[in-house]
């Protein structure tokens, strides 16, 4: 059988390229206009921003830890971002007041604070070994409160540099490819790559299947698992920046339960909790499911209230069909 | 001599010992007190101690405990599933809900005696689906119950019906007047019913910790699962009641959360969650499970509603999040610093 079986990853994806399949081509049949082109583009597109977070959020569950502070940082760079870069004249308006600086020193100064966070999360999990789940629920707060505080529990948008607009509203010309999606392309080949072909990306799995031997047979594991969590906030300042040039606002209720929505794409792609099963492509498939079964909802003129109800379902469906997939294929 | 050298030495680690014992037993009834005098000293220039508009003044107190009545409903049955090593993330959206269904109930013109025994079976169903999830299914229990977060969440959402925050009342609907009875109106002492219910539970589940089998079989399972089950404790069972025990009691708060404020708001126990995870950690219970104690994160739940409550006079609204961001990671060190250490030791 050496060479002739596919691993359990690449089962588990391809099955979810299957499932994905059925569901679009009942959302074909059932929802009038799906089948349109323009459609099949946004459906790959429009939650850029989810799988860009997907990507630092997989490889952390990989190794069996959350990350729920990804979506407190886009608000947390998004407002910083503005703030840095707003006019530092005197003005009435307090949320007009920024610090004046170039727009290129906001964004590195803004993604640094992202990193920061990244940090507090490596130092308490990677250091003081406290669940991953805790920590990050905690600086999901505060990075979200830096936001609140910030924009004063509101939103920044005015007196603003001309050029703060320029990377979110970049667009391939002729097509609505946007430059974040292109950003995100280009990521999600790089993980892929990382994943599949790096030293250090093999050695993720590792930890995530036997945190003990992995440490025992020379890996660091501290210094890893605190790259990935500067990473996966890393990504999420990306996202956040991206989102805040787009809208041209800085907004403090902004991405306000992304951090589930990332987990359940990856939890659709079959990244397992227990550790050291999943991949970057798997995520990718599972972003798009979860499109096509939300984007078909709609279509069907469900209330978007039913969103919440039917990512939990789907959610729990996807599960228990992939264990039920792998305990066919072993048996 | 090298005999009593070591002898010394031995002497004095356990006197560190204890001191850090101690020093465990107590430190979160200093915090408590010390936060309540912070909050009773600032703003003492403008008015005089237990006057009117004083953190230490009668009305303050009694709306800081009318404040407090769900998370203390809620956070002593959330300690033992957490001494156990089993987390619930989805209590406040099952409260949430639960708020929802009851206020709909009494809009309608449901009977107190027939909203009441609705609303608990509700929330032992979301107790026992999470079970399900968790110990049948063996669904990883923080996944498990945020995605039920989220599933209750939609549901309390998709009740409401669209275009409205909440079950409210209206002028061709009004809500009935008596909803405010368990969990506003004054009983004795300006208290009302839902925080005598809610001492009442916090009696029973102390008791429960210390003297039932239950206590003793969540400690052993969060001390370590497969010692206990090979010791014959049916850990699926137990902990399968345990979450039953924690989604009746969330059901109970949000019940009193729509009888405080008259109506059912979907969003309503949003966050309740991490307070219950906060109060928890703030009485020392280990992150891992194993040992814990309820009174303490009882006095855990009073810090929290402390420092909301007292910040709210300081501080501006919108620097609350990170108030509480703060209290969590430094609920996190406390415990680390506290338990961790004795634990090497």
């Amino acid at each position: 059988m050496i060479g002739g079986r596919m691993s359990n990853e690449s089962f588990i994806t391809l099955f979810m390229i299957g499932v994905l399949v059925v569901l679009f081509g009942v959302s074909c049949a059932i929802v009038p206009r799906f089948y349109l082109p323009q459609n099949m583009i946004n459906l790959l597109t429009n939650n850029w921003y989810i799988i860009m977070l997907g990507i630092g959020v997989t490889f952390l569950l990989i190794t069996g830890n959350f990350d729920m502070s990804v979506g407190g940082v886009i608000a947390m760079t998004g407002v910083l971002s503005v703030w840095f870069c707003q006019d530092a004249t005197a003005s009435q308006n307090a949320l007009a007041v920024g610090l004046g600086l170039p727009y290129g020193v906001a964004i590195a100064l803004a993604l640094l604070c992202a990193m920061g966070i990244g940090a507090i999360n490596a130092f308490f999990i990677a250091r003081l070994k406290v669940p991953s789940i805790i920590i990050t629920l905690g600086t999901m707060m505060i990075a979200r409160g830096v936001a609140q505080i910030v924009a004063q529990g509101a939103q920044r948008n005015t007196s603003l540099p001309d050029v703060f607009g320029v990377l979110g509203g970049l667009a391939i010309p002729g097509m609505s490819v946007k430059l974040s999606v292109l950003v995100m392309a280009v990521l999600i080949v790089a993980a892929f790559v990382f994943e599949k072909k790096t030293v250090a990306g093999r050695r993720t799995y590792l930890i995530g299947a036997n945190s003990v031997a992995a440490r025992l047979s020379g890996v660091n594991v501290r210094r890893h698992l605190t790259s990935l969590f500067i990473i996966s906030s890393l990504l999420a300042g990306i996202t956040g920046i991206l989102l805040s040039s787009e809208f041209k606002a800085g907004g403090s209720s902004r991405a306000m339960g992304y951090e589930f929505d990332a987990l359940v794409i990856s939890l659709l792609g079959g990244v397992s909790i227990a550790g050291g099963f999943g991949s970057v492509l798997g995520m990718f498939v599972g972003a798009v499911i979860l499109s096509v079964v939300t984007s078909a909802a709609t279509g069907l003129l469900l209330s978007p209230d039913w969103q919440f109800t039917l990512k939990g379902i789907v959610t729990f469906l996807a599960i228990l069909a992939q264990r039920f997939a792998l305990d066919k294929r072993k048996g | 001599m090298k005999i009593g050298r070591e002898e010394t030495l031995r002497l004095r680690n356990e006197r560190s010992n204890t001191m850090r014992s101690n020093i465990k037993k107590f430190y979160i009834y200093v915090v408590l007190v010390l936060i309540v005098l912070v909050f009773s000293l600032v703003k003492l220039g403008q008015v005089e101690m237990f006057g009117r508009g004083h953190f230490l003044s009668p009305d303050s107190l009694i709306n800081l405990l009318r404040a407090a009545v769900p998370i203390l409903t809620l956070s002593g049955a959330f300690t033992l599933l957490m001494i156990s090593g089993y987390i619930d993330l989805s209590v406040g959206s099952a409260m949430s809900l639960s708020a929802v269904v009851f206020a709909l109930m009494i809009l309608n013109g449901f009977p107190f005696i027939l909203a009441l025994p609705i609303t608990l079976v509700l929330g032992v169903a979301f107790g026992f689906l999470n079970g399900l999830l968790v110990m049948k299914l063996r669904i990883t229990p923080v996944i498990a119950t945020l995605v039920t977060l989220n599933l209750f969440k939609g549901i309390a959402l998709l009740i409401v019906p669209h275009g409205l925050s909440a079950i409210k009342g209206s002028a061709a609907l009004p809500m009935p007047a008596w909803i405010n009875d368990y969990a506003r109106t004054e009983v004795v002492l300006g208290l009302p019913w839902a925080f005598f219910v809610a001492v009442l539970i916090i009696a029973v589940l102390i008791i429960i910790q210390k003297r039932t089998i239950l206590g003793k079989y969540a400690a052993a399972i969060g001390g370590n699962r497969t010692a206990a089950e090979l010791s014959g404790i049916n850990a699926v069972k137990w902990v399968w009641l345990l979450y039953i025990i924690v989604g009746l009691f969330a059901a109970c708060a949000g019940m009193a959360r729509a009888s405080y404020m008259s109506l059912g708001d979907p969003l309503s126990g949003d966050g309740m969650e991490l307070d219950c995870i906060i109060a928890v950690l703030l009485g020392g219970t280990a992150f891992s499970g194993g040992e814990g104690s309820v009174a303490k994160t009882i006095i855990g739940a009073l810090i929290i509603m402390c420092v909301t409550t007292g910040l709210m006079t300081v501080i501006p609204a919108f620097w609350q999040v990170m108030a509480k961001g703060s209290v969590l990671i430094a609920a996190v060190v406390l415990n680390h610093l506290l338990v961790r250490e004795k634990v090497k030791a």
